[in-house]
């Protein structure tokens, strides 16, 4: 094995790239448990990719055979049922996972310079997330698949002057249909590999300006330590933790991400009651509802996902690092999960008035958050510096800018 | 780096080379075995397997008939054979390419049951007077699924059967 | 120390929310007999009366034999249908569109496809009453054109409206396993693999405390 690992690398930089990028890759000695959830979410991504390829070796793209299909993996397949679990608790893990990642990263300011590229393509990764679940959602054809692809498709239209044009364009068909149901088989097995590339792309930009860590300060490389063996076990720790409650889902709580009506076959001739997208679009679901206006209503859903991309021009306080040093921030942070919360609660539930107004205050506190930042991080600001940083922060504050004066001195 | 990466102790070196390789191995049977369910999906599913398995009535065949069924999508022939057949069978033991005698062939004399796919390269011989002329090559099999003259190298196989009453008989599983 | 204990002890607290919020949603609230011998009775119940009406195109033959049922009553069931045919009612859909004015649905997945299915069943089967004014009417689906077919709303000997529910249930439970015929093995499996997960963990977690104790 030495030898042929001496001779690979004679001609590749296998030994060096392993140990640069991941043995000895120089991490920040504080990370907490928050930072353990990206490579959850790249093991969550490899899950889905396996249990979907061989689920795709039994299922069948057609509206006369997809629903059969599933049932056939479920009762005949030999550990099919496994499988399929594996795969409908994974979406919703996969989800879960990003949130907490997201929020790790907006509460410790990691989306600030010089992190932005990783930000923006975490907000890809997070865009291409989306379609891929919404996409998969249609497959088994059930109820609530059909309708929700329904529902959501015919937002297109609000695009103007061409939407009827795009909406059918989309769907291949006048409905949805048959045609709608294989290009979303087709892209739904193509895009989890866009995300692989993009995921590597993500880690390249990681691996170029490096783990931000809790202080939220760039640390002096006294602090940081190797990859290997501290973050290595650190990481295959949480992901134990991680598969003994996902798995308590897969195997007891199956059906709790299976809408009840998605076990009844498409019905183009009968809408159900109660149309409900998968929990992890409720807030954008909620926030699409309150606005009135069919264009502002997806406009304004659409914003509610893009919006995260300007937090690092939104955030212009010059106290480095999160909500940690900064108490306000940590309020708004806190005000935006619970409100984040609410709008999921009440994209649940059947539209009625109270929850069209509990809706739409929501919706305004999501974007007065973002649209409140510029001028409650300067105001901060101020206010922490007339208050006297602690002592830690002026500390880093001097050394922070004396490193910039040997850079600039060079 | 930081330098309080201290490398090792060596009073516990030895115990934390056991711990590591312990939960190396624990990993290891969880690895194996949860790659177990995904392997087994690629085999038949129930369904098939319950295919897997045919009936077959024997009425209705004439001494002298061949009938062809199906089992595990495969043909097989099975011949109703004639007294002077059977007599002409047991009097040979086929070619050099792979002899056997005629008895071992058959659990009822009157009744050869053969997987009806020619041993060369899976093609469906034709029926003959004297037995199956498989067309893709040219392989020529005698009235006890036997190989004469051609390239397939083995007589034609034989399905797991049994009578399970005096005139059905049941193709196994494998 | 302290910081940390109250963190952890939160973050437990949060999972236990998690894990019983769906029990509890999943709760049935009617007592149900799970063993095989219920099921077997409530499947010659369906076999009888449910399936004049109602197909169950997910269900094979084949598949009786897994709660219980020997190959010959399982041949008594089918008659001379396949072991592989799936069950299927005795009306055709067109009689059937005569008779009720809708196809009666097909109820393989019906306890998976409400909200605590076998309950819905259950009360559905014997949410038949007489009304004021002599009409029938069902509490659960005021519109239905589903008869009472367990003449239950006439039944007044306490008795036999015990044997009624009774039967109610085992064929509600025998829908459950129609539904999820792989639930037992799932739960099972799902016993073991927890059991390695929480062993496996604990091992990882020997090993970080060590790993990390290098450090000063």
């Amino acid at each position: 094995m030495g030898q042929l690992i001496k001779w690979i690398d004679a001609r590749f930089p296998f030994s060096k790239f392993i140990k640069d990028e991941l043995t000895d890759y120089p991490t920040p000695r504080n990370l907490s448990y928050w930072w353990n959830f990206g490579f959850l979410a790249g093991f969550v991504l490899m899950l889905q990719i396996i249990s979907g390829i061989f689920l795709a070796m039994h299922y069948k793209a057609d509206v006369a055979l997809a629903f059969d299909s599933i049932e056939h993996i479920m009762r005949e397949v030999n550990y099919g049922w496994l499988i399929r679990y594996l795969h409908s608790t994974g979406a919703s893990a996969f989800f879960a996972v990003i949130y907490i990642h997201m929020a790790r990263t907006l509460y410790y300011g990691s989306y600030r310079a010089p992190r932005e590229l990783m930000w923006w393509t975490g907000q890809g990764l997070l865009l291409l997330l989306m379609a891929t679940a919404f996409m998969g959602y249609l497959l088994p054809w059930g109820q609530m698949s059909y309708w929700g692809a329904q529902v959501i498709t015919s937002l297109f239209g609000a695009t103007p002057f061409i939407g009827e044009q795009v909406v059918i364009w989309l769907r291949g068909d006048f409905t949805v249909g048959d045609a709608t149901l294989t290009r979303f088989f087709v892209l739904h097995y193509l895009f989890p590999f866009l995300i692989v590339g993009a995921v590597i792309i993500h880690l390249v930009a990681l691996h170029f300006v490096k783990s931000s860590n809790p202080s939220g300060i760039n640390l002096a490389d006294k602090d940081n330590i190797p990859f290997h063996p501290y973050f290595t076990i650190k990481d295959l720790y949480g992901l134990g933790i991680f598969l003994i409650i996902f798995c308590y889902f897969v195997f007891f709580q199956p059906e709790t991400f299976i809408e009840a009506a998605n076990n009844i076959p498409a019905n183009p001739m009968q809408t159900p009651e109660h149309i409900v997208p998968e929990w992890y679009f409720l807030p954008f679901y909620a926030i699409l509802r309150s606005i009135p206006d069919l264009l502002g209503g997806v406009v304004g859903m659409l914003l509610s996902v893009l919006i995260f991309a300007v937090m690092p021009y939104l955030d212009r306080s010059g106290i480095p690092g999160g909500a940690r040093n900064r108490p306000w921030y940590r309020i708004m942070f806190y005000v935006f999960i619970v409100d984040v919360l609410v709008l999921g609660y009440v994209g649940a539930q059947a539209s009625s008035d109270l929850m069209l107004i509990i809706g739409r205050v929501a919706t305004l506190i999501y974007f007065l958050a973002f649209c409140l930042l510029p001028f409650i991080s300067r105001k901060e600001e101020q206010w922490l510096r007339k208050r006297g940083l602690p002592v830690e922060i002026e500390e880093l504050l001097r050394y922070e800018s004396q490193q910039q004066e040997k850079k600039d001195d060079v | 780096m930081s330098d309080d990466v201290i490398k090792s102790e060596p009073e516990d070196c030895g115990r934390r080379k056991f711990l590591e390789k312990a939960t190396g191995a624990v990993a290891g049977a969880g690895i194996a075995a949860a790659s177990w369910p995904f392997i087994s999906s690629m085999n038949p599913s129930t369904d098939i397997l319950a295919k897997a398995e045919s009936q077959v009535e024997l009425d209705g065949i004439v001494p002298g008939e061949m009938q062809t069924v199906e089992w595990q999508g495969k043909p097989v022939f099975i011949l109703r054979r004639t007294e002077e057949q059977i007599a002409k069978m047991s009097d040979s033991n086929g070619s050099s390419k792979d002899p056997e005698p005629d008895e071992q062939r058959v659990q009822q004399s009157e009744w050869l049951v053969v997987i009806g796919l020619c041993t060369h390269l899976g093609c469906v011989p034709n029926r003959t007077a004297d037995g199956w002329f498989c067309p893709c090559h040219g392989s020529v099999y005698d009235n006890s699924g036997r190989i004469l003259k051609g390239p397939a190298p083995r007589n034609l196989d034989l399905p797991p059967y049994e009578f399970i009453a005096e005139n059905k008989i049941l193709i196994r599983k494998a | 120390m302290n910081r940390h204990k109250f963190r952890t002890i939160l973050y437990c607290c949060l999972l236990l929310i998690v894990f019983t919020v769906p029990a509890r949603s999943g709760a049935v609230e009617v007592e149900f007999d799970r063993s095989t011998d219920s099921l077997k009775r409530g499947a010659v119940t369906f076999q009888n009366l449910c399936k004049l009406c109602h197909d169950m195109k997910y269900l094979r033959y084949q598949n009786l034999l897994e709660i219980g049922f020997s190959q010959q009553q399982v041949d008594k069931f089918r008659k001379d249908r396949e072991m592989q045919e799936s069950l299927k009612s005795s009306t055709t859909p067109e009689a059937a569109k005569l008779l009720f004015g809708i196809q009666p649905p097909d109820l393989s997945l019906m306890a998976k496809a409400r909200k605590n299915g076998p309950s819905y069943i259950y009360n559905l089967l014997t949410g038949y009453h007489e009304t004021a004014g002599g009409v029938i009417r069902n509490q659960i689906l005021p519109d239905t054109s589903m008869p009472d077919v367990l003449a239950y709303s006439i039944e007044t000997d306490v008795q036999a409206r015990e044997q009624l529910e009774k039967t109610a249930r085992e064929v509600a439970m025998f829908m459950e396993w129609v539904a999820d015929p792989k639930a037992d093995q799932r739960r099972r499996m799902g016993y073991w693999v927890i059991a390695y997960l929480v062993f496996l963990t604990f091992l990882l977690y020997l090993i970080k405390r060590r790993v990390w104790r290098r450090l000063r």
